[in-house]
């Protein structure tokens, strides 16, 4: 089957600020694709929008106005459907010069929609593992437990001693130590390394199409996360699986992705094979991605003590989204030959060589 | 259907804007009409306080008897004695507004300290802060008052000075929970690590810059209390008694006349006390949302 | 030779805890030793990087060496004084010229003063000030630290997270400090900000003649700012040294293995043949599983390839830190 596992095209997914009355555009307009087998790397920095993407995914934005526009299609070998049918029936949204200014939305007659569109799909299908491991998992169930009531919700073996050898075949997979032991503990008992092994435990369980690794490593030790990144790669090379892999941590999206999608201020802004996309030396670079490498401190700059390439300004603030290109006012590659065209309209996603795409106007290709 | 727009322009400097904007409609109306109250029982008192009345409130008038409000002069009405109810009402106030600021004093003084010692110090003094004040907080407050009362005198400051003193664990509760909250995010330290005077970390940062709201709220809803328990025990018959007015008393000699069919001179005190207390509680609600700065990000 | 700044002499942190989750963690079964007898020094114009783990007792250290908190043993010496046991009230004019970044970001901040106020206020603390002066220094914090002159009338609520970052430093160079302390000072920035901070912080390391005790996590970024580094472990020093040998020649076994998980993360290739197969034993690790002798044995891959010395159970001979040339000390019984 070509098609791919998951394509998210043009999502839309604001919020609103009532103290500065105006729109938070957290998701403007997202278009990413998971294949078979494939881990997708979503990077960018705090409001590049790729957590709130991510959650769009599995339907778990509950505050107003919440998703918006655009479709999620998700066609694996049980289930083919569009997460987003039926949205533009309970939205109405109101642009002014390209730019939404007003949404309606029914947000009960959405919710019941979207609830019904997931019921079959969270866990089962797309199951998701989050930042801060023990603080999503019940802290009065057992690990095991709470492993096997995924199994038995989501798969074939619905009695209690099957499920249970499920979950401590998982929490084995996972290279828990001692894991008949740790299938009783609590998550307190557990590190935040543990916590985050069984939280991949109870995910894969359930025997998934696509995983979403929200910041899995994010806030553990070092050595810590250099172990589930591995673990990481074990799994996906023994199952299969596709993952839709979101961090900041560039390291860790280099070593586990196949494709690189890298996100600013709500938009993806270049978006290719890993290789390419994080390539330091690349002639073909998005300005954000080439200062964002850059500004990572290089083995030679350590060595020489040399002052770093910090990128000038702060990230955008998804509120204020000025009118042309997202990173213009940071960005230190702008040639006199399209300033007019960076400080006025927003680029498109373009293709710029196969597989890879780009929202630079300096890369445009003329329609 | 659920509606959200936004002007063209972005509002840059949220602290600029005009105050009716920059807080929730409820809120404002609840402040509005708290302050309303409170600048109400303040005139009162004055007016009470000179004797400044459209009638004498004891002045009894056999000719106009149970009159309903708005008749000639009597604006509210007479009651059973023909006295006018509207002055009886304003006189109602001196009952309770002085005792009620000395027992909110005495809770807020005695709670700042209390509190403050203990969340700043924490450790033993800590302990044993908190031990008293669960103490002094499992009291039944009525049955103490009525203790005070059976032994000495039904005298309202008495009472008040009681209620003062079993207000002072929820407003030192409060105050070392705060303290504590800011221990936590490391407040308190980096302050001292600035070097800093403790005085005036405790007093300008945690005590006006963190606690002022809740100061605030504690001194609104303790007078709301104070009137509440002020006319409750005129009521029973223990605080002040016939012929000076108090709400209270006047809702308990109006209430011989119900069967009569007049329910004016019991109802008229009632709703002064609901709206009254209505009025301080609001306040205080309208004003914590506020001055917490409870609006979203 | 510029001279010592800060002295810290056997100093050790002791905890008391009323219920054991670590039951037996020490000789003294109910008291935990965050900090255990760390000894280092610090020149002028120098910076001192701290790194391990979290709970290794870095930001212990930290906080000690500034009296946040009293030393359960040892000395502190700054500027040649003894402030091991000074008063509260003696400590406060000697507070100005040693301050803390806190790791985190809004500490400091009063969030209902707005930034002019906050920086006033760290600007009078130990001296009279006119208002004039006090408008004149926030201006000139603010050019130092790269804000604009409009953030004075924000309110951290307003603030980015490097604007915050950059007001806590506003803060602490406003008292005049010569000796920083920062704590985790880039953990909760974005990378690009990051850099920024980085940046920041050795210019005016570099205009100021101050000295830094880096307290973090990241190693790349104590490897590039830091003169010299201590690995902690569970509230010890395990080894010490000047940076450029701590990162390419470790000694101590779990210098080694954090310094190679970094290269890991790099490379897309395997794992580096190195002098211990990182992947192998682990141990059970993650928590408290008390040592007697080293305590990192539990986790130690050289201690399974021995065969499980004795030596480094006994808890009569605790691995102390022993000098292996130029000023590199490591505490281990069989350094790589």
């Amino acid at each position: 089957m070509n098609q791919p596992l998951l394509k998210i095209e043009n999502l839309r997914t604001y919020f609103y600020s009532r103290s500065k009355h105006s729109f938070v555009r957290a998701v403007d307009g997202v278009s990413l694709e998971v294949g078979q087998r494939e881990t997708v790397g979503v990077v960018g920095e705090s409001g590049s929008g790729k957590s709130i993407t991510a959650m769009s995914v599995m339907g778990l934005i509950s505050t107003g106005p919440g998703v918006i526009g655009g479709s999620i299609h998700f066609a694996s070998a049980r289930v083919q459907k569009n997460l987003l049918e039926g949205l533009h029936k309970c939205v109405k949204v109101e642009e002014q010069d390209g730019r939404v200014m007003a949404v309606s939305k029914d947000e009960r007659g959405w919710q019941k929609t979207a609830e019904r569109l997931m019921r079959d799909l969270r866990g089962k299908e797309i199951a998701m593992i989050f930042q801060n491991p023990r603080a999503s998992l019940n802290p009065y169930i057992t690990v095991g437990e709470q492993i096997t009531e995924a199994v038995r919700l989501h798969t074939a073996n619905k009695s209690v001693r099957e499920a249970r050898e499920r979950a401590v075949y998982w929490l084995e997979r996972v290279k828990i130590d001692s894991p008949r032991l740790r299938f009783n503990s609590y998550p307190s008992a557990l590190s935040g390394g543990m916590c985050q092994r069984a939280m991949i435990a109870m995910a894969l369980s359930s025997e998934p199409s696509l995983l979403i690794a929200d910041e899995p490593t994010t806030g553990l030790d070092a050595t810590i996360q250099s172990k589930i990144v591995d673990l990481m790669e074990e799994l996906k090379s023994e199952t299969g699986i596709s993952t839709l892999l979101i961090s900041h941590d560039i390291s860790v999206i280099s070593r586990l992705s196949d494709r690189v999608a890298v996100m600013y201020g709500g938009a993806v802004v270049e978006y290719g094979p890993a290789q390419r996309v994080l390539d330091m030396g690349a002639a073909t670079k998005h300005p954000y991605t080439a200062a964002l490498l850059a500004s990572v401190p290089s083995a030679q700059q350590i060595r020489d003590k040399a002052n770093l390439q910090a990128i000038e300004g702060d990230v955008l603030d998804t509120i204020n989204v000025p009118p042309g290109c997202r990173f213009y006012a940071r960005c230190n590659q702008v040639t006199p030959a399209v300033r007019e065209k960076c400080a006025t309209h927003q680029p498109e996603l373009q293709e710029v060589a196969p597989g890879h795409q780009m929202r630079c106007w300096r890369y445009a290709v003329p329609a | 259907m659920k509606k959200y727009s936004q002007t063209s322009s972005v509002i840059e400097d949220f602290s600029k804007l005009p105050f009716w904007q920059k807080y929730a409609v409820v809120d404002l109306i609840y402040v509005g009409y708290g302050l309303l109250i409170v600048a109400l029982v303040l005139l009162s008192y004055i007016l009470g306080m000179f004797n400044w009345l459209p009638h004498d409130p004891q002045q009894i008038n056999m000719d106009m008897l149970m009159a309903p409000p708005a008749t000639a002069d009597y604006l509210l009405g007479t009651d059973f004695m023909g006295r006018d109810i509207l002055s009886r009402l304003i006189m109602g106030i001196q009952a309770y507004f002085l005792p009620g600021l000395l027992a909110i004093s005495i809770s807020l003084s005695g709670g700042i300290l209390l509190g403050v010692v203990a969340g700043y110090r924490g450790g033993t003094i800590e302990t044993i802060i908190t031990y008293f004040t669960n103490l002094v907080d499992s009291f039944p407050r009525l049955v103490l008052i009525l203790l005070v009362i059976a032994a000495f005198k039904p005298d309202i400051y008495y009472i008040m000075v009681v209620m003062g003193i079993t207000g002072v664990p929820a407003v030192a509760t409060a105050i070392a929970n705060k303290i504590r909250f800011l221990a936590q995010k490391n407040f308190i330290e980096a302050a001292i690590a600035l070097g800093l005077r403790t005085r005036v970390i405790i007093v300008k940062h945690i005590l006006w810059y963190n606690c002022r709201a809740l100061l605030i709220i504690q001194a609104t809803l303790g007078m709301g209390e104070a009137i509440l328990l002020e006319t409750s025990l005129s009521y029973l018959g223990f605080g002040v008694q016939e012929p000076e007015p108090s709400w209270g008393n006047m809702v308990q000699s109006g209430a011989n006349y119900f069967l009569q069919g007049n329910f004016w001179p019991s109802t008229a005190p009632a709703l002064a006390i609901l709206f009254t207390i209505l009025g301080f509680n609001l306040l205080g609600d309208g004003l914590n949302n506020i001055l917490e700065d409870k609006r979203d990000k | 030779m510029s001279r010592t700044i800060l002295e810290v002499k056997q100093m050790s942190k002791h905890y008391r805890r009323h219920h054991g989750v670590f039951s037996t963690f020490n000789r003294r079964a109910d008291s935990i030793a965050a900090v255990d007898n760390v000894s280092f020094y610090l020149r002028e114009n120098e910076t001192m990087g701290l790194v391990g783990e979290s709970g290794c007792g870095k930001t212990t250290v930290g906080r000690t060496i500034l009296r946040l908190t009293k030393p359960t043993s040892g000395n502190v010496i700054f500027d040649g004084r003894d402030i091991t046991h000074l008063s509260d009230s003696e400590l406060r004019p000697l507070r100005k010229d040693m301050q803390l970044i806190f790791q985190d970001l809004d500490a400091g901040l009063n969030p209902k003063m707005r930034v002019e106020d906050i920086l006033s206020e760290a600007i009078s603390v130990h001296e009279r000030v006119s208002d004039a002066e006090v408008k004149v220094k926030s201006h000139m914090l603010l050019d130092q630290v790269n804000l604009k002159y409009s953030k004075l009338t924000s309110y951290p609520a307003e603030l980015s997270g490097g604007e915050k970052r950059r007001v806590g430093i506003a803060r602490v160079l406003a008292v005049g400090a010569k000796l920083i302390v920062a704590d985790e000072p880039t953990s909760a920035l974005d990378v690009s900000i990051q850099a920024q901070v980085v940046n920041l912080l050795r210019d005016l390391q570099k205009q100021l003649g101050l000295s830094y005790l880096f307290i973090s996590h990241d190693l790349q970024v104590v490897e590039l700012m830091s003169d010299k580094v201590a690995v902690m472990y569970l509230g010890r020093i395990v080894e010490m040294g000047l940076t450029a040998r701590i990162a390419d020649a470790a000694r101590h076994p779990y210098t080694y293995i954090l310094w190679s998980s970094l290269v890991e993360k790099h490379n897309r290739e395997a794992a580096p043949t190195g002098k211990i197969d990182r992947r192998a034993a682990w141990g059970v690790f993650d928590f408290e599983r008390p040592a007697s002798g080293c305590r990192f044995a539990p986790r130690c891959p050289v201690y399974e390839q021995r065969g499980r010395p004795a030596a480094c159970t006994d808890p009569e001979n605790e691995p102390q830190l022993r000098d292996v040339g130029e000023g590199h000390q490591v505490a281990c019984h069989f350094p790589l």
